[in-house]
């Protein structure tokens, strides 16, 4: 069989260097190595991007590159190309350092011996065919994993259903009357068929996660409606336990900036846990504050009096199927993947996640999530001087139903397609869509802030109508629509204020006209 | 004045018996089918007052049941509550946009799905209590 010439690439400035190079190869087969040689980087990054070279023997000293950057250029050229690095005897530890970069060998020029060259670039190439071999087939492996889990929690839902409602129509005496005893088993079922389903939904999550699927809406939420909602749900369980669940909340908070879902999503998770590690008669607590360390942010903790958990591994906790406690100490009943989806949600909603603990001390769960503040929204569209002489028009777009009712299914189905159609009306980068602020009535409000003349808003609003006019998924789904727009007056910078005065000026003044937009639509929807 | 007829679509016996009891004991009659073709027949058959419907079935899926039933007009107006085991969040939206009127994930809580069926039959809310369903999921 004959092989095709391996494709050698040499890319060495020095003349006398690459004559000797060339030397060791003439003991090989005729055709079994064809030798391409260049002096300068940009040349051999050219000829990288044609394709064809097998393995490049770089010289870290050219004209036009020196060091580890050359070696980052020929893998960013070619990243699927082996690099063998040649440099001279005192640059060793560079060499070596290269190989963190991406080379696969270096060799030392004068100490090379002839016959050896040729065997290390055929062993270079093989240990490089082999290398992405494996992270292709660990690549391979992650992906085949996230749909598996994905395909196993979906198939696991149907048989759970039927167990659901056997169990229930059972208990709600459907089939005849049940003997307290036969109620009490039946109990102990249904909250087991309950928790393999919050297992289920973890695994759905995660495998949500792993492909990036995990839909974060950002708003302006309150965290007060979250506690309250955790609490509710929880405090059953907790009071089962002997378990006191309280909160404390500043008066007066701010809202956040973030998904309110997500928020209560991740309390439930935090107090769920909470709860589980901690032994009867003990106390979980949920505390919410502006954070002390950083004004622009809140601050909620979630405290037990539990078994705590080693400081060494309070970050690892935060991994994926980690659990921290000893199996046989607390009633686990989880799969470990309720803080790794906390981790996640937190973090992509612009907050930070830790825990603070020692065992036999209880644990503090510790969450941020960014204020909502609306001249930090502004700021971009005014970072210029002449913006804050432009006048502002608000863009008021609100969603209602033909049947004067909007629920919460369509609310969160529809808002979602909604905004991306706004996003696409607003004409510049100073057009900014605020993120939804307050329920009105049955209705659905969304602001757009137009930093324009009032032709521009005008313009905007228009557009804005046509767009949803011709919106078939609106139509469809009964939705109803009216634009408005209303102008503030050009604010100009006083001599006296700052840039940051000036944008709290402008914020205090848009904040107003959104609240009167709001109530007024409140009182008249009902 | 004659019980409203529902018709369950789901490809699991199992559920399809479950849901029968549930909207028996509420005073529902039930038809059933295993697949999206039998729906789309049985539909055409019985006029169903209302449409319990899976969207993994063979012979097609749930998007196809409604896909059909929205070329006859006497089928088209009945209303459809999706119950599946799928993603919700693509699914959802999709269920929603092909005309149904709710989407329920499995497992699904019988309370949720008796309101959803009360809601799209147009009856006041909770009227019928003698036989409640068990405490809902948190």
């Amino acid at each position: 069989m004959k092989h095709k010439p391996l494709q050698v690439l040499v890319v060495e400035d020095n003349a006398g260097d690459v004559r000797l190079l060339r030397e060791m190869f003439s003991g090989e087969r005729a055709g079994s190595f064809e030798i391409t040689h260049l002096l300068r980087m940009s040349e051999a990054e050219n000829h990288l991007a044609k394709g064809g070279v097998d393995i490049i023997l770089l010289d870290m000293g050219l004209p036009d590159g020196h060091g580890l950057e050359t070696v980052r250029r020929a893998h960013a050229a070619a990243p699927c190309v082996p690099v063998i690095v040649l440099t001279g005897l005192d640059d060793e530890a560079l060499a070596a350092e290269a190989m963190t970069q991406g080379a696969q060998d270096y060799l030392i020029k004068g100490q090379i011996e002839s016959r050896a060259l040729p065997r290390a670039l055929r062993h270079a190439i093989e240990r490089h065919r082999m290398q992405t071999e494996t992270d292709l087939i660990r690549t391979n492996q992650i992906q085949f994993k996230d749909e598996f889990l994905s395909h196993v929690s979906h198939e696991l839902r149907s048989p759970l259903t039927a167990v659901r409602q056997f169990v229930t129509i059972l208990l709600d005496g459907l089939a005849g009357e049940l003997k307290p005893e036969q109620s009490e088993y039946l109990e102990i079922v249904l909250r087991n068929v309950k928790q393999l389903h919050s297992m289920i939904n973890d695994l759905f999550e995660v495998s949500g996660i792993q492909a990036g699927k995990l839909k974060i809406e950002l708003q302006c939420a309150s965290v007060d409606d979250a506690i309250a909602y955790t609490l509710n749900t929880l405090q059953g369980a907790a009071a089962d336990k002997g378990i006191t669940l309280s909160s404390e909340i500043e008066p007066k908070l701010p809202s956040v900036c973030a998904d309110p879902a997500r928020i209560r999503q991740i309390l439930v998770i935090l107090v769920d846990n909470a709860t589980k590690f901690t032994p009867s008669n003990g106390m979980v607590k949920v505390e919410v504050r502006v954070f002390e360390k950083d004004p622009n942010f809140l601050l909620l903790e979630v405290t037990d009096s539990g078994c705590g958990i080693d400081p060494d591994k309070t970050e690892r906790i935060f991994e994926r199927l980690f659990q921290a406690a000893d199996p046989a100490a607390a009633d686990r009943n989880g799969l470990g993947l309720g803080l790794y989806i906390c981790k996640d949600l937190v973090t992509r909603q612009g907050g930070k996640i830790w825990a603070k603990s020692a065992p036999g001390l209880g644990s503090v769960f510790s969450v941020t999530l960014p204020i909502f503040s609306l001249p930090k929204l502004l700021a971009p569209a005014f970072s210029d001087e002449r913006q804050a002489r432009h006048p502002v028009t608000l863009v008021v777009t609100e969603i209602g139903s033909r049947t004067g009712w909007l629920s919460n299914e369509v609310r969160a189905e529809q808002c979602r397609g909604i905004r991306d159609l706004l996003r696409g009306c607003l004409y510049s980068d100073l057009d900014i869509l605020l993120p939804k602020m307050d329920f009105a009535g049955p209705a659905e409000l969304f602001f757009i802030l137009a930093i324009t003349d009032d032709i521009g808003g005008g313009a905007i609003s228009k557009r804005i109508r046509k767009q949803l006019d011709s919106s078939e998924r609106l139509g469809k789904a009964g939705l109803t629509h009216s634009i408005s727009c209303r102008s503030l007056d050009p604010i100009g910078r006083n001599a006296t204020e700052s840039m940051e005065e000036c944008l709290e000026r402008v914020a205090a003044n848009i904040q107003e006209l959104m609240n009167k937009e709001i109530s007024s639509r409140q009182v008249r929807n009902g | 004045m004659d019980n409203k007829k529902i018709l369950i679509v789901d490809d699991n016996a199992d559920i399809r018996l479950g849901m029968h009891v549930r909207l028996k004991a509420n005073q529902y009659e039930t038809l059933f089918a295993a697949d999206a073709f039998t729906a789309v027949t049985e539909a055409r058959k019985h006029r169903p007052d209302l449409i319990i419907l899976d969207l993994g079935l063979p012979a097609g899926d749930g998007f196809t049941v409604m896909e059909r039933l929205k070329h006859t007009p006497f089928l088209a107006v009945i209303p459809v509550i999706v119950v599946s085991a799928r993603d919700g969040l693509g699914n959802q939206k999709r269920a929603f946009e092909a005309g149904a009127k709710a989407f329920l994930q499995k497992p699904v809580n019988d309370a949720e799905l008796l309101a959803v069926v009360r809601q799209a039959l147009g009856e006041p809310a909770g009227i019928k209590t003698h036989a409640p369903a068990h405490k809902a999921l948190v």
